[in-house]
């Protein structure tokens, strides 16, 4: 495995322990989310690179086009939390236990 | 909700379906599982109550962190392998990271958590979606690429899934949560077959659709979401109560009606494949199923609790029933019979 493959996949595995492992706020976790898709991204550009493939150039685009609405997704469930929870504290999301 | 919002919404979630169903490369069924996630989440939040927001933050952050796993483990499979043919998955480390990250998605135990929680938020008809639709793309993902999937890992998925859908639906007065589970519970079916028959986890999930629509689009029309409402239905539309009984039996798998169907042909396929004890496990882990399903049935149509005044049926309210209800409860009680054309279709 090379450097650049160990790289992919620690940066992809921290990012996810750290989305699961989120414990105070809503938006560490939407971070997270970020990163992971950052770390994608870097991963798919690097695939027409070693490829010498120009027409797999699209996919890293279309995975940051995606990436992007998810993005702003997130962001608009942080602003509908805080107006109805009052915060992003995941200490407040337990209306649904009962 | 806007209708022009709505219309968009609801476009979207058909186009995110095709798009994924129909594709050959994992980038196309990525994109359609990510258009799905972002199409369903404004359905789920439009009453913009506080559960419903709720739920929606649960529902986004499990279908993100699932679909970028799945992209995660077709890039190592493209990395090891050189293409990305979603048939041809075949490293092994991609293979258990595309179980779980179809597993986060779908509501396999142990990555259920959400599911109840999301259903019990949102309302009867999204709650249609989210149980129905939602779950076609990933299914057909995991049918796709079915050959090269780790069998130990999906057995035990199966039946820990069967396990807990059974006892966890157990203590629940919500009929959301119930019904989640419910599914939970039949998810765990169509996965314990899916690598030595996979025609049969479509089965399984085509007529677990066309039950549960037909107790959604039910309990829409009743309007309840407790127990405790239900046992009213008779007084306004008894015979949709009654019918209501024989779509809950239905659900639970009790021959002669449709749902006995698949689970049926899974039990012969698994004995087929020297994996007895497992039919049997299964089996008697769907019977927990069936006492609430019973219980609800129970409060539904068996029971006739007091009403207001001494006559049976209210005859100042009458709401008519919709045609698709009725379509969908007749169907998906009497369709045994017809099996060997079933049998022959997907």
């Amino acid at each position: 495995m090379t450097f650049l493959h160990l790289t992919f996949y620690s940066t992809f595995t921290l990012s996810s322990l750290g989305l699961a492992f989120h414990r105070t706020h809503l938006i560490s976790a939407l971070l997270c989310l970020e990163s992971m898709m950052l770390s994608m991204y870097i991963a798919l550009s690097m695939w027409p690179i070693q490829t010498q493939t120009t027409s797999s150039t699209l996919m890293p685009i279309l995975m940051l086009a995606f990436s992007a609405c998810e993005a702003g997704t997130g962001l608009a469930i942080l602003v509908a939390s805080s107006r109805t929870h009052g915060s992003d504290l995941l200490h407040n999301l337990n209306l649904l236990q009962c | 909700m806007n209708p022009q919002a709505k219309l968009i919404s609801s476009l979207s979630l058909l186009l995110g379906t095709t798009l994924t169903i129909s594709s050959n490369h994992w980038m196309m069924a990525w994109t359609g599982l990510e258009i799905n996630t972002l199409a369903i989440l404004p359905l789920i939040s439009k009453s913009h109550h506080p559960r419903a927001i709720e739920a929606s933050t649960k529902y986004f952050l499990t279908q993100a962190t699932a679909s970028t796993l799945l992209l995660f483990s077709s890039t190592t499979n493209a990395w090891f392998t050189g293409q990305w043919d979603i048939t041809q998955l075949t490293h092994p480390t991609s293979c258990t990271l595309l179980t779980l990250a179809i597993s986060m998605k779908l509501g396999l135990v142990p990555f259920h958590f959400w599911f109840p929680e999301v259903l019990q938020g949102s309302s009867l008809m999204t709650n249609l979606l989210l149980a129905t639709i939602m779950k076609f793309p990933p299914t057909t993902l995991l049918f796709m690429t079915s050959s090269s999937l780790n069998p130990t890992l999906m057995s035990t998925l199966a039946i820990a899934s069967a396990a807990l859908g059974g006892w966890m639906g157990l203590n629940q007065t919500q009929i959301r949560k119930t019904l989640a589970f419910s599914s939970i519970a039949h998810l765990g079916w169509m996965t314990i077959i899916l690598i030595y028959y996979p025609k049969l986890t479509l089965l399984t999930f085509y007529i677990y659709s066309l039950t549960t629509a037909a107790i959604f689009f039910t309990l829409n029309n009743i309007n309840t979401l407790k127990l405790s409402t239900m046992m009213t239905a008779w007084t306004k539309t008894p015979s949709l109560a009654a019918m209501l009984m024989l779509v809950l039996l239905s659900l639970a798998g009790l021959p002669p009606l449709t749902g006995f169907l698949p689970k049926w042909m899974i039990i012969q396929e698994l004995i087929k494949q020297e994996l007895t004890t497992m039919a049997t496990i299964i089996t008697l882990l769907s019977l927990l199923g069936l006492f609430f399903y019973l219980r609800l049935a129970y409060c539904a149509t068996i029971t006739l609790p007091p009403n207001s005044v001494n006559y049976m049926k209210q005859w100042q309210i009458n709401k008519p029933i919709n045609m698709l209800t009725t379509t969908l409860t007749t169907l998906s009680i009497m369709l045994l019979p017809l099996s060997p054309m079933i049998l022959s279709i997907p």
